[in-house]
């Protein structure tokens, strides 16, 4: 097990800054995800950790030591592409011996982990078999297979599940986090699926224009996004803007709405322009009954869509605030039509603030 | 027991189906067997040629016993095998590395190496050995060599070779093979001959085909410097026995379709044997 320290690394290609000073610290057998949209700079900075890549400035320090100056091959990473990387050549047990065989390890010792591996992966009766004869989800399980079999310090992962199918990756996603867990490696991963990140990782990086927005626990990046960017791109997010009333009660205007915002890291001055987010899950609504106005702290509101989602329906709604999102139970939904009238109730508990 | 009378009801109408499905077109097979002639016709035509002028008592295969015993086809033929298989081995040396790392790490010079390949095609070959003698005949220990017609032979395979390399590396991720192979502690060298090689087999083994069709049916450049391969010997033959040369053109031509049918094969096998070779 190792660690893995980013320092300042800085990565440009031509006038396209791809990382701009990098930090990150991922502890022994952490779990860590790099999200972000394509462009952000996360595979760039995995590269750079593999050694595909070599930062302008920074350093990568691996249990303390720094390895930029290693090739790829003395570095001991295992890694998983996001295209399917198998050597068409060779069986399934061929390519997880080739780490092995180049290791000059002993035939008994190479087929003997082989065995272990692609059994460890589900993968135990499918060793004579070529790549092509393997599907795409069997093809990222031994290459995941492959990557563990030269015993590596660090696990590095580029968008491995990307171009599987919805229910492939699910699947597959959660056995990359099981065999990470089994064997305790450090492992580094990098995605742009945020619901994938979030599920499997121990901590997560949001990264942005080459920067880390905000690094934290699944929870923290989801309930408490420090930034717009993390804000809006974790998850569906409603965003209000407001004006602050009284900077020590929290207080803000939105339109019509007095909100008290419960937001421990509040720290906006008195006429202060600030967004607050709240997602459509902290969002109730209740029906009108007609020519009803909604109770205090409600406000009114028209369906304008309704889009089944499963256990919720996602309700899109037009208000005084300006539009906004709302997820309820399927059942509840049942009652709601396009342009029903209903009375809206903010979580105000669940409010965010981030200024402008 | 009505699901089973269902099928049997069904049996022979599926059968006219699948009938029907394989029925070929009239016009396919009109367009096949005129193109079936073209190629037949004149083979055809060569070999009555070469069985016919024979006297009464001999061998209807006369003619080609005639070069079968010759010293000078022996001499001429083997000759030329030589050179072919040279030309393959210089030509497959120098490219299979030259194109592998300028796909891998220089593939802006791509559009580059597409114009200097094309360059023996544009130069007549007449011209290329005119303007290569001056610099061969300083070299006299090559000059005096039939080594000489491989290395002229090379430029002439160029454009052959790249473009089956070019298109075998472009069926393949390249970059993320090595990569992973990279990762996994292998050096180039080792990635190269245990993971891109036996999967660019079927280019190679098509380039070296093309090479070696070349290198055996060149007759200019191997007349002009005095060389007596096969085709200059299968050129004089014609000039003085018809019926001997046109022997002699059947058996080139067997000689390639059986080094077409050899690679073919080798091919074929090739991905057990590269995962045979692997385990060993």
């Amino acid at each position: 097990m190792a660690t893995i320290e980013l320092r300042g690394l800085r990565r440009t290609f031509g006038s396209v800054v791809a990382l701009d000073s990098l930090d990150l610290d991922v502890h022994s057998g952490e779990f860590v995800s790099l999200l972000g949209p394509s462009g952000c700079g996360k595979t760039t900075a995995l590269r750079i950790v593999a050694g595909f890549e070599w930062p302008d400035a920074g350093e990568v320090l691996v249990n303390g030591r720094d390895v930029l100056g290693q090739p790829a091959n003395k570095r001991n990473m295992g890694m998983v592409f996001q295209a399917y990387s198998l050597f068409p050549n060779m069986t399934a047990q061929h390519n997880v011996e080739f780490g092995l065989r180049v290791r000059k390890e002993s035939h008994e010792k190479r087929a003997k982990r082989a065995r272990e591996l692609l059994e460890l992966v589900g993968l135990g009766t499918a060793m004579d078999r070529y790549p092509r004869q393997l599907s795409g989800g069997q093809q990222q399980r031994v290459a995941l297979a492959r990557s563990l079999a030269i015993e590596p310090s660090v696990l590095l992962l580029d968008e491995p599940l990307s171009a599987l199918d919805a229910k492939v990756r699910v699947q597959l996603r959660e056995e990359v986090r099981r065999v990470q867990l089994e064997l305790g490696i450090t492992t580094l991963y990098v995605t742009h699926d945020q619901e994938e990140a979030l599920s499997i990782s121990d901590r997560v990086a949001v990264m942005s224009d080459g920067r880390v927005e905000q690094f934290g626990t699944p929870a923290q990046i989801y309930n408490g996004p420090r930034t717009a960017f993390v804000a809006n791109f974790v998850g569906t997010m409603n965003r209000l803007e407001g004006t602050v009333v009284s900077s020590e009660d929290r207080v803000v205007r939105c339109g019509p709405l007095m909100l008290s915002v419960p937001d421990p890291t509040f720290n906006h001055r008195a006429g202060e322009t600030v967004e607050l987010f709240v997602r459509p899950e902290d969002i109730s609504l209740e029906l009108l009954s007609n020519g009803n106005k909604p109770a205090p702290g409600l406000f009114d509101g028209r369906v304008t869509s309704l889009t089944f989602l499963g256990p919720v329906t996602r309700v899109g709604l037009a208000t005084d605030l300006g539009p906004l999102l709302a997820d309820v139970s399927s059942a509840v939904a049942l009652g709601l039509a396009a342009d029903t009238v209903v009375a809206v109730k903010l979580d105000s508990t669940a409010l965010r603030s981030i200024a402008r | 027991m009505a699901q089973v009378a269902t099928v049997a009801e069904t049996r022979p109408s599926s059968h006219r189906f699948r009938r029907a499905r394989n029925r070929v077109p009239v016009w396919h097979l009109t367009w096949l067997v005129l193109a079936a002639l073209v190629f037949i016709v004149p083979i055809y035509s060569v070999v009555q040629f070469s069985l016919a002028g024979v006297q009464p008592g001999q061998s209807p295969f006369h003619w080609y016993l005639t070069v079968f015993d010759d010293p000078m086809f022996r001499s001429s033929f083997w000759l030329s095998i030589q050179i072919s298989l040279e030309t393959v081995a210089v030509s497959l040396v120098l490219m299979v590395p030259t194109v592998f790392w300028v796909h891998l790490r220089l593939p802006g010079l791509r559009p580059v190496m597409d114009l200097i390949s094309i360059l023996p095609f544009v130069v007549p070959p007449i011209v290329l050995v005119v303007g290569l003698l001056p610099f061969l005949e300083k070299i006299t220990w090559l000059f005096v060599r039939p080594e000489v017609l491989s290395l002229i032979y090379v430029i002439f395979a160029l454009p052959f070779l790249y473009r089956a390399l070019d298109a075998g590396l472009r069926a393949i991720d390249l970059r993320t093979l090595v990569e992973a192979a990279e990762s996994l502690g292998a050096k180039l060298p080792r990635t190269l001959l245990r993971v891109i090689l036996p999967n660019l087999r079927a280019a190679i083994i098509g380039g070296s085909l093309l090479t070696i069709a070349i290198a055996m049916g060149e007759y200019t450049v191997a007349s002009l410097l005095e060389f007596s391969t096969f085709s200059v010997y299968t050129y004089t033959i014609g000039t003085s026995t018809a019926y001997e040369g046109v022997a002699l053109s059947f058996i080139s031509f067997i000689f390639v379709w059986g080094a077409m049918l050899g690679l073919y094969l080798l091919g074929r096998g090739g991905r057990n044997a590269a995962a045979v070779a692997i385990t060993h």
